[in-house]
């Protein structure tokens, strides 16, 4: 202890030299939003952004030669040895649990919300390893990173949906073009060996700043959480790593006395000690509601329109900052969001276990007509029939709703679908799309441990675009919408009874082989019975 | 092997015997020939001691699986299921919660509210507890009449998780007791609105849980079933679910339709003979047990062993033999298993919960056997929360217990393999008799009709003959045509509105049509009777059918077994055509006896349009013609 304090000083005298020094070609900022949801929930999403000012991303033309030296203060050096061992220009990671309910949370601040673990990526072409090679070598390092399967978001589940998943940076123009790579892995939970090496790639850990909150008894308790990585590069300014964390945590679920009132204490456990010193902004924006009594303490150091904003560097320590309704809380009979321009239900109907029926269901709740891309990249597993489509609006079909579809069937296991439609919502209507599936039958080895609970299949993603006069699309902002994550049903075996199937088949084939063989090697004479023994 | 050389010594001598018996000298080949030939002479004399050992066997084991000596404990196969093994939250201010709901459903049952208003209130109260709820409205067309009405759910999403599995917790507005006689399953609807505010309180569950309030007793669960598993049923409309969920594993049917309760009984069987897991009901059981401290039975019956009350000997038999624990428990689990049987056979379940199994959801439905206490919110509440976290535990669909299976007890069970035999031996038995008539048939033995009294073994010769199958296998076609005839009547809605006057018409029609063709039956001098070929077909296929159904439906086998066999097994033509006709008019009478039982025929259409329960196709197309082809058996000459 004693030590620690002596050392104190001296190292935060040497943190603010190394923050000065980074801060000329490095740049770090902290953020936390706190809103308040319809149906009483809290949503809390915190950005850690870390800028690589004039950087640019390794040209995978140069892979094989000599890597110029990377000297990072505040930029984390793990990822950023993947990122130039791989050439990577562009990354995004989602660690996803539970499902964001668009309906009666809005549209999330970070767009990533696919249940599950989602990587997709957009690499230079030309290099003597070719891109697929790279993002295997890609994936696997950022499974030891991040202490996730990634690896298993193998070539089965490995597309190239390049229209709805736009680089969200700048590309370079090199002489090979860019290629992307998205996999999605919905059965991956994310817990807290995720977000232990997530908080080791931040300057200041979880020990000071906004990240102290990031407490992970009660993130991994909220009704929805998910990790983010994201790396852009923005041609002019540099290379820049956001890392997110988002949370909606329920305070209905733990108080008895049915009010939504949150604190830093309440939702998170703790309270904000210290402040990064290096982050050179660090701020907390809360938004106030609109048409009901509250009270916010502390003051905030700036209220613009309904939000309030604090700087944690300059506020006073221990930093809680809390919200209290006055009046208890009751929930909406009607549930109602205007940043989202339509709601999603998908399921997959019928209990066979050889066919099923894909349905997805778009409820378009704007007065105008919404464009929509709409892509599945489904596992060999289920393959579509895309014949049996069918389009339904307001229950009367119509296959106007479809146009521009791209479909690159799946290849029995090894390739997935990918499946890619332009649809056209008409306004305020209600859009069901059919479509009759099949369901694998798969070799014996290919069955997880639990084999009996059936295969998570990935949420459709649907990006809202504009279709230009040249008949290109321009995602317009606002960004993809995830629908739910599936469960298939395949044909399994009895796996709790190896030993009466071996006896079964042992027996089986040992019977057929004992006859024909019995058959094969006897000679056939004619006898003659005596006649005293005829009966 | 060096042994051969020495000097026999005295032991060995038998040894050698054996040895010459096993392998006799001469030609090899030919004695065992002629082995062979001796057992099958043997086993064909002594088949009639065979086929009536084979049916003895079967109908005393039948008679045997109801003791208590026979099966053993239930226990819990799936380890992640865990029950009982959790702290339940479930507490006085959540049964104060059931109370209020209770209070304004009595309300609403004086105001006589429609379903649609019913249903409206029912979402609103769901809405209230900040769960996303819906209703969905639905007529059923049938024969008979149109049902209309109006369900309510609710989808309670599960925290932290992708919502891509649910279980379901139920209660449908009228309650079973009477099967649907107008008794409110008051309640239990009110437990499921608590448990709605309650189960939102916590984070730790893994699965979406969907609340549903059917309307009616069987058909609402039917309409919301097939809308949310999107299968059409003819004749069915069903508005689609706003709200769906993933893919559901299991379901807790809730029926709490008294004042308060003394035992939570346990009902389990499903559409068409399917059982749920019997993990399901073991973990059910122990759970309210140790949990709730709330004993089970199985449906409704007390175990008399346990509860004085039910400690009543029955009018056959005096109370001192009664009072052999032996034969208490005997008739205790024969009621069980009768009562088993009637649901299983009749195609129909038990309860909402049997319209779960087609979907491959295992499901039971948890009965409040009404009573004057001393059980009521608190514990029924505390089962329920413990069941579904052990239900929570799930990681796969439960799979490793037993599928097949008699509960003759709560914590008794038997599984296939101690009860399937019987019905097989019975079957086999049916087969063997087929059979041997089969090859009979292809012989005569050519003796003077003079000598026939004499029995003189060494003059008589067997010719073959031939066997007019063409004429018993059309015979047979025509009966099972006549049957889906029969069928195709019976279901219009002309018949079905007035079955009093129809069926009796029916039943002359059935009774008379076959007798035209049977006229034209001719039998070629040489070859054999029709009737013997038409009985061994007859019983060969009746022992497939038998043998068939048992692996789907045993209670419909051992029915079958009592029912069908000794009809087919019987049968057998007379000398004079009077005693012909009437044994003919006798059999035919029993294949169409059903006609005249007018409420369960109206049921038993209903079930098939309404619940696709096959026991009337069945009855009509394969029971009826079988019993008939007996008849006709009866009815032809010798």
């Amino acid at each position: 202890m004693l030590l620690g304090r002596r050392l104190a000083w001296p190292s935060t005298l040497l943190y603010l030299c190394l923050a000065a020094l980074g801060s000329q070609s490095e740049r770090f900022t902290e953020k936390l939003t706190i809103n308040s949801l319809q149906d009483g929930k809290v949503a809390s999403k915190f950005t850690f952004t870390t800028l690589l000012k004039g950087a640019s991303p390794r040209d995978p033309q140069k892979l094989d030669g000599e890597d110029e030296s990377q000297h990072y203060t505040l930029f984390p050096l793990a990822l950023g040895q993947i990122l130039r061992e791989h050439g990577v220009t562009e990354l995004h990671l989602t660690l996803n649990a539970g499902n964001w309910n668009y309906d009666r949370w809005g549209y999330p601040e970070e767009t990533g919300v696919g249940t599950g673990a989602e990587l997709w990526a957009w690499m230079g072409d030309g290099a003597s390893k070719t891109v697929d090679e790279r993002w295997k070598g890609l994936r696997n390092a950022l499974a030891g990173l991040f202490c996730a399967s990634l690896g298993s978001l193998d070539d089965l589940r490995t597309t190239s949906p390049a229209e709805s998943f736009v680089p969200e940076g700048s590309l370079p123009r090199w002489d090979a073009p860019h290629q992307i790579r998205h996999a999605s892995l919905p059965s991956e939970h994310v817990c807290t060996e995720n977000l232990t090496p997530f908080l080791k790639l931040l300057p200041c850990k979880s020990l000071s700043g906004i990240a102290s909150l990031l407490n992970p008894h009660r993130l991994f308790d909220a009704d929805w959480h998910g990790m983010g990585v994201h790396v852009v590069w923005h041609e002019g300014e540099g290379v820049e790593v956001r890392l997110t964390f988002q949370a909606v945590l329920d305070p209905l679920r733990s108080l008895l006395g049915k009010k939504q009132d949150w604190s830093f204490q309440s939702l998170y456990d703790r309270t904000i000690h210290r402040g990064c010193p290096v982050a050179q902004s660090s701020e907390v924006v809360a938004s106030l509601p609109t048409n009901a009594v509250y009270a916010i303490q502390p003051e905030p150091h700036l209220v613009e329109r309904n939000l309030a904003v604090y700087d944690v560097n300059t506020a006073d320590k221990p930093l809680n900052i809390r919200l209290i309704w006055p009046d208890p809380f009751t929930y909406p009979l009607e549930y109602h969001s205007d940043s989202v321009p339509f709601s999603v239900r998908r399921t997959l109907r019928g209990s066979s276990q050889a066919w099923g029926q894909l349905s997805v269901v778009i409820t378009n709740h704007r007065s105008t007509e919404v464009k929509t891309l709409y892509l599945e990249t489904m596992p060999w597993l289920v393959q579509f029939y895309l014949h049996t489509i069918q389009t339904r609006v307001n229950g009367v079909v119509n296959d106007g709703v479809l146009s521009n579809l791209t479909y690159i069937p799946s290849v029995p296991h090894s390739r997935p679908t990918t499946f890619q439609v332009l649809l056209t919502l008409p306004p305020k209507s209600t859009v069901e799309i059919t479509m009759e599936v099949t369901k694998a039958f798969l070799r014996y080895t290919e069955h997880p441990p639990d084999a009996q609970r059936g295969w998570d299949l990935p949420p459709a993603v649907f990006t809202p675009v504009e279709v230009t006069k040249n008949g290109s699309y321009s995602p317009p902002l606002g960004g993809r919408i995830y629908s739910s994550t599936l469960l298939v049903d395949l044909a399994t075996p009895d796996f709790s009874m190896p030993y009466n199937v071996i006896i079964f088949t042992c027996s089986v084939v040992a019977f057929s082989f004992g006859s024909i063989f019995n058959i094969l090697t006897r000679k056939f004479v004619v006898l003659r019975f005596p006649p005293d023994n005829a009966l | 092997m060096d042994g051969a050389e020495r000097p026999l010594s005295k032991w060995k001598q038998p040894l050698l015997k054996l040895r010459d018996r096993l392998r006799p000298s001469g030609d090899v080949n030919l004695k065992r020939l002629q082995r062979k030939r001796a057992l099958f002479a043997l086993l064909t004399r002594r088949l009639w001691l065979i086929k009536f050992t084979l049916f003895l066997a079967g109908y005393l084991w039948m008679i045997y699986i109801p003791s208590p000596l026979w099966g053993r404990g239930t226990y819990i196969d799936e380890n992640a299921l865990q029950p009982a093994q959790v702290n339940t939250n479930w507490n006085w201010g959540d049964v104060h919660a059931a109370d209020r709901h209770l209070e304004q459903l009595e309300c609403i049952r004086d105001g006589n509210w429609t379903s649609e208003q019913r249903a409206r209130w029912l979402k609103e109260e769901f809405g209230k507890h900040g769960v996303v709820s819906s209703t969905q409205r639905y007529s059923f067309s049938t024969s008979l009449t149109t049902i209309h009405g109006t369900n309510a759910y609710a989808v309670l999403a599960s925290p932290r998780h992708s919502g891509t599995e649910a279980m379901i917790i139920s209660a449908s507005w009228l309650s079973r007791s009477g099967e649907g006689d107008g008794t409110i399953n008051i309640r239990g609807v009110s437990t499921v609105l608590a448990l709605a505010g309650f189960l939102k309180r916590y984070s730790y569950w893994a699965k979406d849980i969907v609340f549903v309030v059917s309307d009616g007793y069987l058909d609402g669960m039917q309409a919301w079933l097939g809308a949310y598993h999107g299968s059409s049923q003819s004749g069915l409309y069903a508005e689609p679910l706003q709200f769906t969920s993933g893919v559901i594993w299991t379901a807790l049917n809730i029926d709490y339709p008294g004042h308060s309760f003394s035992h939570l009984g346990v009902f389990f069987e499903g559409l068409n003979g399917r059982l749920p897991n019997q993990d399901l009901i073991n973990s059910f059981e122990r759970i309210a047990r140790y949990t709730a401290g709330v004993s089970v039975t199985v449906y409704d019956h007390l175990d008399p062993r346990a509860e004085p009350s039910a400690n009543k000997a029955p009018w056959f038999l005096p109370q001192f033999i009664y009072n052999i624990p032996e034969v208490k428990g005997y008739l205790y689990q024969a009621n069980n298993i009768v009562r088993h049987a009637k649901y299983q056979a009749s195609g129909r379940g038990s309860g909402v919960h049997g319209l779960f199994h087609q979907f491959r959801i295992d499901a039971i439905t948890l009965f409040a056997v009404p009573a004057m206490g001393p059980h009521g919110f608190h514990a029924i509440g505390r089962t329920i929360e413990s069941t579904l976290r052990t239900m929570n535990n799930l990681l796969e669909r439960l799979h490793a217990s037993f599928f097949f299976y008699i509960l003759p007890g709560p914590q008794r069970f038997l599984k296939i393999g101690l009860y399937l035999p019987s019905v097989i031996l019975i079957s086999v038995a049916m087969m063997f008799h087929g059979l041997s008539i089969w090859s009979n048939a292809g012989w005569v033995e050519e003796t003077l009709p003079t000598e026939k009294e004499s029995k003189v073994q060494s003059t008589t010769k067997w010719r073959r003959r031939r066997r007019p199958i063409i004429s018993a296998l059309c015979i047979m076609i025509a009966t099972h045509t006549l049957g889906l005839i029969v069928f195709n009547i019976v279901t219009t809605p002309w018949f079905m509105k007035n079955p009093q006057a129809l069926s009796p018409c029916m039943l002359v029609l059935g009774i008379a049509t076959p007798l035209l063709f049977v006229r034209r039956v001719g039998t070629d001098v040489g070859s054999a009777p029709t009737f013997m070929v038409l009985k061994a077909f007859n019983l060969c296929l009746s022992s497939t059918v038998i043998s068939i159904i048992t692996l789907l439906n045993f209670s419909l086998a051992a029915s079958l077994t009592l029912f069908l066999t000794p009809v087919v097994a019987l049968s057998s033509p007379a000398l004079s055509a009077q005693v012909r006709l009437i044994k003919y008019s006798a059999y035919a009478s029993i294949a169409f006896a059903w006609l005249l039982f007018h409420q369960s025929l109206v049921d038993v259409v209903w079930s098939w349009q309404v619940l696709s329960v096959w026991l009337a196709p069945f009855i009509c197309i394969v029971y009826t013609p079988l019993v008939l082809q007996a008849a006709i058996v009866c009815s032809l000459p010798c």
